[in-house]
């Protein structure tokens, strides 16, 4: 009935019997795709590197790397937390038990909840510039693609991304892991054929192939590629940008654009796993840190082959022109008149629309594979919230049959569809909204300093976890790296903030903060209208985390 | 009356003494532990010279024997046995299963009779009722420990009135894929539930402490795995797991309240018709007593109820 294992040395270090729950290691392989996932450096990675234009004197691919060396920190943080409280899983649980449960309740409302609502319209455009409108050009389908530019289109898209996410749920899990895996490999394929096809094509070869597609699918005349240049010049764009340009302070201010994408893969920290150790910590880590790492190298390539290839002046003034005709009054429209993915551009170079649409059609799967989880990290903090009674019972209630969450659908939806309309048929709103990057990462930042404080504050979760020897000069490692990564968040939390080069800053959107500040007093306001309800059905909320003594 | 439910202990010394400690700390009037009290691994400590040699969470270390009984506590609070060793007596148990299976019962009957003990200690002055029912996870041995215990009524297949509900409790689990001690096919289950079912008279006042949890709710969901045991997509991918028979039973007999434990990840509560389904969940590695506290109400059954990780 018993069985042995060992670690290191040849001898047992532990007699294991048979008891429910002992799973043998999970695959570090399947782990790494969710991190990869997360940062998704096509559906976020491209979309998010677009705007780097606006600091010319940057030196992308540096900040790429400086930005990975930082992000390392925050996975050292959260792989450290899963080591150490595992059955916890989360933001909301770790610090709802190191800071406290309405510390913990509203930082992750707010950046689980409430913000995710308005991720939703980012999805939906994420999927219109790298879906529907290239595909639906390649296709010769012009009104379909002038559809989705339409206030309606941009409506619809959103409903479709709601759609989608709400398909996902119902599917569960384990459905759409394997739906996962699938786009993983296929939009690999993907992947793999567009470097290709970068790496064996020609600077001359990209601008015969734009100036030919421009032509046939946009209607432009001329010299498209020059009239692209041009355009940005004329919308206020950079000039002549070389890729060797480097300033120590603008590749600084590369992070805050950078983190759209790279500062994700902790998303799904939450991992499984009984009777682990030291051993387990270096697979959780692994999982987050090659997520990144891979990612920060593929996109280190993808730099290199756009600077080989498409030209990287040409790559900035394609972004200004567009972003600018859009954002910037005045501006005059580049010859192609949608978003310059690059996936697009590189399928140009092969001279058949077939296999263009087909390019874009398996890159989308970057999309599909990714965009189904926007709800699910929202359904299990409401869940949690409902389950420790802050919340209303019928937030965490699941329809009998179809074992639909429907109780945190509809929290999650029906504010979706309202931001989205909002977003939708009042575009001057949108500026509000962008700073909702901001609100997740102030959620990372009180995780970060839970992990910081967390050797005193739960002295006895920390001196029995497997991360009690990572000390440097009797320093707990959790600690330095909890206070590096809150000095990042901080950083590009002001950046967004005051900065005006971002698009997020309270500068250009006198709104923002108050929209922001109101979602934290609201997240307030029901932590604090719970503890009463509660305490007057006899139930207090603040000893939900309060522990036992032992002796 | 207000109840303390807590489950999955799995040799968690501290939260054995947290469950105790308990009555108190909540002002609770019933103890119920929803059974998986022992521990699932067992520590060598290989005498070496002046000192042992053990592996805990993956880190070897060597303590010197002025430390080896703080060691063996550190052990002994994740849920593990430590066992004092020479390393020609690992070899031997390497060897040998049933050897290492009749030290395993040897150190669970003793871990739980030291238990027992302390639960007469701590609650000798107190009027709180402590009900154990013990898991799939627990050997059958210890039964016959708790049993003879003075202050910890044995509650496994009994029909129990506390202070005017009716309590039904079986710690037998539907198959899982480790063939556990208490484990039987969900038709044997449905049969095993019976007589207790039969000697509730009032259903609104039930409680049913069952330690699998219902089939198909969110309380039963565990992550899916191989046929190697290895978890699927990285431990995300989650399975319902839950028994048929529990389900058939409160889906029927709608009793009151229903206590669940077995599945750690699966912590929540659930309606299931009238029925208050709960799952506290376990985190007991990490040394937390997560626990369920319900204040029953002779006029409105279940007056309020929480989830609590202490």
């Amino acid at each position: 009935m018993a069985t042995t294992t060992t670690t290191e040395t040849p001898r047992p270090t532990l007699f294991l019997r048979n008891a429910t729950g002992l799973v043998k290691a999970w695959s570090t392989f399947d782990a790494f795709l969710y991190a990869f996932w997360s940062v998704n450096l096509v559906t976020l990675g491209l979309y998010g590197m677009s705007f780097v234009y606006a600091i010319p004197d940057g030196q992308l691919l540096l900040a790429v790397l400086l930005t990975g060396v930082l992000v390392t920190f925050l996975v050292l943080t959260y792989a450290q937390l899963v080591s150490a409280m595992p059955r916890a899983g989360g933001d909301y649980a770790w610090q709802s038990r190191i800071l406290g449960g309405g510390v913990g309740f509203v930082l992750a409302i707010t950046g689980w909840w409430f913000t995710l609502w308005l991720w939703t319209p980012i999805y939906a455009n994420i999927l219109v510039v790298q879906f529907f409108a290239p595909l639906a050009y390649t296709v010769g389908w012009t009104g379909v693609a002038t559809f989705f530019g339409s206030k309606t289109g941009v409506f619809v898209s959103c409903l479709i991304v709601l759609a989608f996410v709400s398909w996902v749920i119902t599917l569960g899990m384990e459905g759409y892991a394997k739906i996962q895996r699938f786009c993983f490999w296929l939009g690999m394929g993907g992947l793999v054929v567009m470097l290709g096809i970068l790496l064996f094509s020609t600077h001359q070869a990209f601008i015969d192939a734009f100036n030919r597609e421009a032509g046939s699918l946009f209607g432009a005349t001329g010299n498209a590629y020059q009239a692209t240049l041009a355009a940005s010049t004329k919308g206020g764009g950079p000039t002549g940008v070389g890729f060797g340009a480097f300033g120590i302070t603008s590749t600084f201010l590369l992070l805050p654009f950078l983190a759209f994408y790279l500062l994700w893969p902790v998303w799904g920290a939450t991992l499984y796993g009984e009777v682990r150790g030291a051993k387990e910590y270096r697979k959780v880590f692994n999982a987050m840190f090659w997520g990144l790492w891979v990612t920060v190298a593929l996109v280190a390539v993808i730099i290199l082959l756009i600077v080989k290839t498409i030209g990287w002046d040409f790559y900035y003034a394609a972004n200004a022109s567009y972003w600018n005709s859009i954002f910037v009054a005045g501006a005059p429209a580049p010859p192609v008149g949608i978003w310059p993915y690059p996936v697009m551009l590189a399928g140009w170079l092969v001279n058949s629309h077939l296999f263009q649409a087909l390019l874009i059609v398996v890159m989308g799967l970057w999309f599909f594979g990714w965009a189904g989880t926007l709800f699910l990290s929202s359904t299990r903090v409401i869940f949690a919230a409902a389950f420790d009674r802050v919340l209303p019972e019928w937030a965490a209630n699941i329809s009998a049959k179809r074992r639909v969450p429907y109780g945190s659908l509809v929290l999650m939806i029906i504010p979706s569809l309202v931001v989205s309309a909002i977003w939708a048929y009042q575009p001057s709103f949108q500026g509000i909204f962008l700073w909702a990057t901001g609100v997740i990462a102030i959620t990372f930042l009180g995780t970060v300093i839970a992990g910081a404080i967390m050797p005193w504050r739960r002295k006895d979760i920390f001196e029995n976890s497997p991360i009690a020897r990572f000390k440097v000069a009797g320093i707990p490692v959790i600690t330095i790296t909890g206070v590096v990564s809150a000095i990042f968040i901080l950083f590009m939390i002001a950046e967004w903030s005051f900065n005006a080069v971002y698009g997020t800053s309270f500068s250009l959107n006198a709104s923002s903060p108050i929209y922001f500040a109101v979602t934290y007093l609201v997240a307030i306001a029901i932590y604090v209208v719970a503890r009463v309800v509660r305490k007057r059905q006899g139930i207090d909320l603040a000893r939900i985390h309060r522990e036992i003594p032992v002796e | 009356m207000r109840v303390f439910y807590a489950t999955d202990l799995h040799g968690s010394e501290v939260c054995w003494r947290k469950f105790l400690n308990a009555a108190k700390f909540y002002d609770a009037d019933v103890l119920i532990c929803g059974g998986d009290m022992t521990g699932k691994a067992m520590i060598p400590l290989v005498e070496d010279g002046d000192g042992y040699e053990l592996t805990l969470s993956g880190v070897s270390q060597r303590v010197g024997r002025d430390q080896v009984a703080e060691v063996e506590s550190q052990v002994q609070r994740k849920g593990y046995y430590p066992v004092r060793m020479t390393s020609a007596q690992v070899a031997e148990l390497e060897k040998d299963p049933q050897k290492v299976q009749t030290l395993f019962t040897e150190q669970m009957c003793k871990t739980v009779e030291r238990w027992m003990q302390l639960a007469a200690d701590k609650m000798k002055d107190s009027k709180v009722r402590i009900f154990v029912a013990p898991g799939n996870d627990d050997e059958m041995e210890i039964d016959e420990v708790i049993a003879n215990a003075p202050r910890v009524e044995l509650a496994e297949g009994k029909m129990i009135d506390i202070g005017g509900y009716e309590m039904i409790s079986s710690g037998w689990a539907n198959p899982t894929p480790w063939h556990t001690y208490r484990e039987a096919p969900e038709e044997e289950l449905t049969k095993r539930m019976q007589p207790m079912l039969l000697d509730i008279k009032d259903m609104s006042r039930a409680i049913f402490n069952f330690h699998p949890p219902p089939f198909g709710t969110s309380l039963d969901e565990a992550p899916a795995l191989d046929e190697n045991l290895k978890p699927l997509h990285g431990g995300r991918a989650l399975r319902h797991v839950g028994s048929t028979a529990v389900r058939e039973a409160i889906d029927k007999y709608q009793p009151m309240l229903s206590l669940h434990g077995h599945i750690h990840e699966g912590k929540g509560i659930t309606r299931i018709g009238k029925t208050l389904a709960i799952n506290p969940g376990s985190a007991y590695e990490e040394g937390m007593l997560l626990a369920s506290i319900i204040t029953l109400d002779p006029k409105k059954g279940i007056k309020n109820y929480q989830l609590v990780n202490g």
